[in-house]
């Protein structure tokens, strides 16, 4: 057993952390909420400096060939700064998907991602709101045309590329289209989680051979192991931002004064921030040990996953609903940022699987068939 | 980062396994009526035959007999025993006062009490709580006075478990009575058959013994009986925390997950495509999972020697509530069979969800109150203010 970071992971974390407090503080991060276009541009250059979109693309292609749980390290980091960015569609899971899916067109693709000249987005969720290879109804044929619609497609504004998932005559099947392809046009959700998700519109789309991933009808396939990926770093966002909360939190309760000492001089507040703690603990831990299940490719890694996505999200939700309570008036006000946080839980909860589903493959796993 | 037991630690296992398929649990009769909090049943036979394999001094020094072994053989262990529902009952206080002989024990506490943890020959009670003393345990008033070359011990401990079967105690008391609060307090070991001693059980909601209350009048005990210096008692007990109540319940989440499996079971034959249930089961299952991972979380910090109070009293909080959550569940699932019991003729799974979900609410109480736990993770993980302690 080793639970330590490595130390290449620490300092990841660190220096990740050091920037995003000086470029992304939270009267930037309030800002792009408040923004309907909400992307910010200059942050995700200097991001780009960084190579963090290359992290998880190999080094012939230009990336850095890190591991998901640096990834994860650097997501729990995006989390505790409440950093709005296309990081986890675009690094994590669209990245995750033309990795798999390999070939010259995928390949070129990954090699603009690692040095962010390029965003990839997925279009996948219908109007069932679904994330299952049952759900997908969107018709697709390479060579064809396409029309239909997407739902709930993050960053369609900023994204230069979109992968696109429906059903072939062969099973579900993914496409790679650029956005500025003629017929497809995006429409902006009205999200409350200030998340910017998009309603995507294909009208007599002309699809080609080639921009069919994988073979006909491998689309799940393809997508399931990216999206695995994508519940752990949405996880460990989760925790990131749940962790971020917690030190509001704590740090309210030893300023705030009333009845001539600190709130957190109160047992009622302290049990409070003891539950919050509680929670942030144990779903940091039970998506690090999802991961190491993932990485050690054990039979239970699925399951885990799923369990971890399912946990993470209710606890940090848990953790930011109380931390309102902790919070009082202040917190209530658009100004402060606990909001934020609690917003993009809201937003990650719903991410990569939302917790029905997750608990769904739970349940097969303890032999609920 | 690496949650996996080692390759030995994986062998042991299976001999662990291998050993509880040979010796199942009912083989082994246990001495009390109350199979307590989900740890097993007291069991002096069980806790020898785990003593014959050397598997109560896996981690002690050589020096005392111990096989230096890493703490992961021990994590295995209990999640073994845990996951087989065998009666281990005993099995966290041997390691707690094994622990405390090892630091503080006299010369002849080593000589006279280890071997026998080593064996399975003794098990232990712990004598803090009394009638006055609970959350605020530093308002105790056992008294020890030093005669000669004996300890002169007068009080009365309460909710003390397996007080009425185990060998011997160790029991907090006042040895300098000029002291006040955490100061002047001591540690003693204590012979359940010394002159003086008078155990009485105290018959829980269950309607059968767990706890007992102790009555010491004039009991002595010889000086080199006490852990430690004089006067050093609360020091131990505090430092000692962090792993008593770890392994105190480590043993949780296999439980849970067994309990889990036995629920699963239930559903399966009796209520097929209960989408509900099947919803409730699987978030059960994520809660146990993460139980699991801070108690690992937790474990990892105890071994690397780093500061382990939050994690520890974290995970205690969480499963001790997740053992109610959970049985709970279970009683719900079992609709109106839940509260029949064990032996009863139209009981189901054994009658062990109805007594399981009678001692969860134990649970919460023993070893420091979740309220306490809650206020030690304040103080002491978060920095929070203490609250201002009132007079007396």
């Amino acid at each position: 057993m080793d639970l330590s970071f490595s130390p290449a992971q620490q300092i990841l974390q660190q220096s990740a952390r050091t920037f995003l407090q000086q470029r992304c503080p939270l009267e930037r991060v309030q800002e792009l909420a408040l923004d309907p276009r909400g992307f910010a541009a200059d942050l995700w250059k200097e991001i780009a400096a960084l190579g963090w979109p290359g992290l998880l693309i190999s080094p012939d292609l230009g990336g850095s060939g890190g591991s998901v749980a640096d990834a994860l390290a650097l997501v729990e980091e995006l989390g505790r700064a409440c950093c709005p960015s296309p990081f986890i569609a675009s690094a994590v899971i669209a990245t995750g998907v033309l990795g798999a899916a390999g070939g010259p067109r995928a390949r070129a693709l990954l090699a603009a991602l690692a040095v962010g000249e390029r965003i990839c987005t997925l279009a996948v969720l219908e109007q069932s709101g679904r994330l299952a290879p049952e759900a997908l109804t969107l018709p697709v044929a390479a060579p064809g045309r396409l029309t239909g619609r997407k739902l709930f497609v993050p960053d369609a504004h900023v994204a230069t590329d979109v992968i696109v998932l429906g059903r072939g005559a062969a099973g579900p099947a993914a496409l790679l289209l650029p956005m500025n392809r003629a017929g497809i046009s995006a429409r902006p959700l009205d999200s409350m989680t200030g998340d910017k998700l998009f309603e995507l519109n294909f009208v007599d789309v002309e699809i080609r051979r080639d921009d069919l991933l994988g073979a006909p009808g491998d689309g799940w396939a393809l997508l399931g192991p990216a999206f695995r990926v994508g519940a752990l770093a949405r996880s460990a966002e989760m925790v990131g931002a749940a962790q971020r909360v917690l030190e509001l939190c704590v740090e309210h309760a030893r300023v705030r004064v009333q009845g001539g000492r600190p709130i957190g001089g109160y047992q009622a507040i302290q049990h409070a921030c003891a539950d919050l703690y509680r929670d942030v603990e144990s779903a940091r831990w039970l998506t690090w040990e999802a991961e190491w299940k993932l990485a050690a490719g054990r039979p239970d890694a699925h399951a885990a996953v799923a369990a971890a996505k399912a946990y993470a999200a209710e606890a940090s939700l848990r953790v930011a609903r109380r931390g309102h309570q902790i919070m009082g008036a202040i917190g209530y006000s658009e100004e402060h940022p606990l909001h934020l946080f609690h917003k993009r839980v809201l937003a990650a909860s719903l991410d990569a699987g939302d917790s029905t589903s997750h608990l769904e493959a739970v349940a097969k796993s303890i032999g609920l068939a | 980062m690496d949650f996996g037991y080692s390759a030995a630690e994986q062998a042991f296992a299976a001999e662990v396994r291998a050993f509880l398929r040979a010796h199942p649990p009912e083989a082994f009769p246990p001495d009390g009526t109350d199979a307590g909090y989900g740890s097993g049943a007291h069991s002096r036979a069980f806790t020898a035959a785990l003593g014959e394999r050397g598997w109560l001094s896996l981690t002690w020094p050589r020096a005392h007999g111990g096989q230096e072994r890493p703490m992961g053989f021990q994590l295995v262990l209990l999640e073994e025993l845990a996951a087989a529902g065998a009666p281990f009952g005993p099995l966290a206080g041997c390691l707690q006062v094994a622990e405390s002989i090892i630091r503080y024990g006299s010369a002849t506490l080593q000589r006279e009490i280890m071997p026998q943890v080593a064996r399975g020959l003794a098990t232990f009670w712990q004598g803090y709580s009394e009638p006055g003393a609970g959350s605020d345990l530093l308002a105790l008033a056992t008294r020890a006075r030093l005669d000669g070359d004996h300890w002169v011990l007068d009080g009365r401990k309460i909710w003390s478990s397996h007080a009425g079967i185990a060998t011997y105690g160790t029991v907090l008391a006042r040895t300098d009575p000029a002291s006040s609060r955490s100061r002047g307090l001591s540690m003693l070991m204590v012979d359940n058959r010394l002159p003086g001693m008078d155990v009485r059980p105290i018959r829980s909601l269950t309607g059968q013994v767990y706890h007992y209350e102790v009555f010491m009048d004039g009991v002595r005990v010889p000086h080199d009986w006490v852990l430690g210096k004089p006067g050093e008692g609360f020091g131990q007990l505090l430092r000692g925390l962090d792993t008593d109540r770890f392994w105190g319940r480590f043993y949780k989440a296999p439980f849970l997950h067994r309990i889990l499996g036995l629920l699963v079971e239930y559903v399966r034959a009796e209520k097929p495509g209960d989408a509900v249930a099947r919803h409730r089961l699987a978030h059960a299952a994520t809660e146990i999972a993460a139980l699991r991972a801070l108690f690992h979380r937790a474990a990892w910090l105890i071994e690397q020697g780093l500061p382990a109070t939050g994690p520890v009293s974290a995970a205690k909080v969480m499963a001790d509530e997740l053992g109610q959550r959970v049985l709970s569940l279970g009683m719900e699932l079992l609709g109106p069979y839940g509260v029949l019991r064990a032996g009863s003729r139209w009981a189901k799974l054994r009658g062990e969800i109805e007594h399981q979900y009678q001692t969860s609410w134990g649970h919460t109480l023993a070893g420091g109150t979740s309220e306490i736990q809650r206020t030690t993770i304040a103080v002491r993980a978060l920095g929070l203010p203490a609250e201002p302690r009132g007079r007396g």
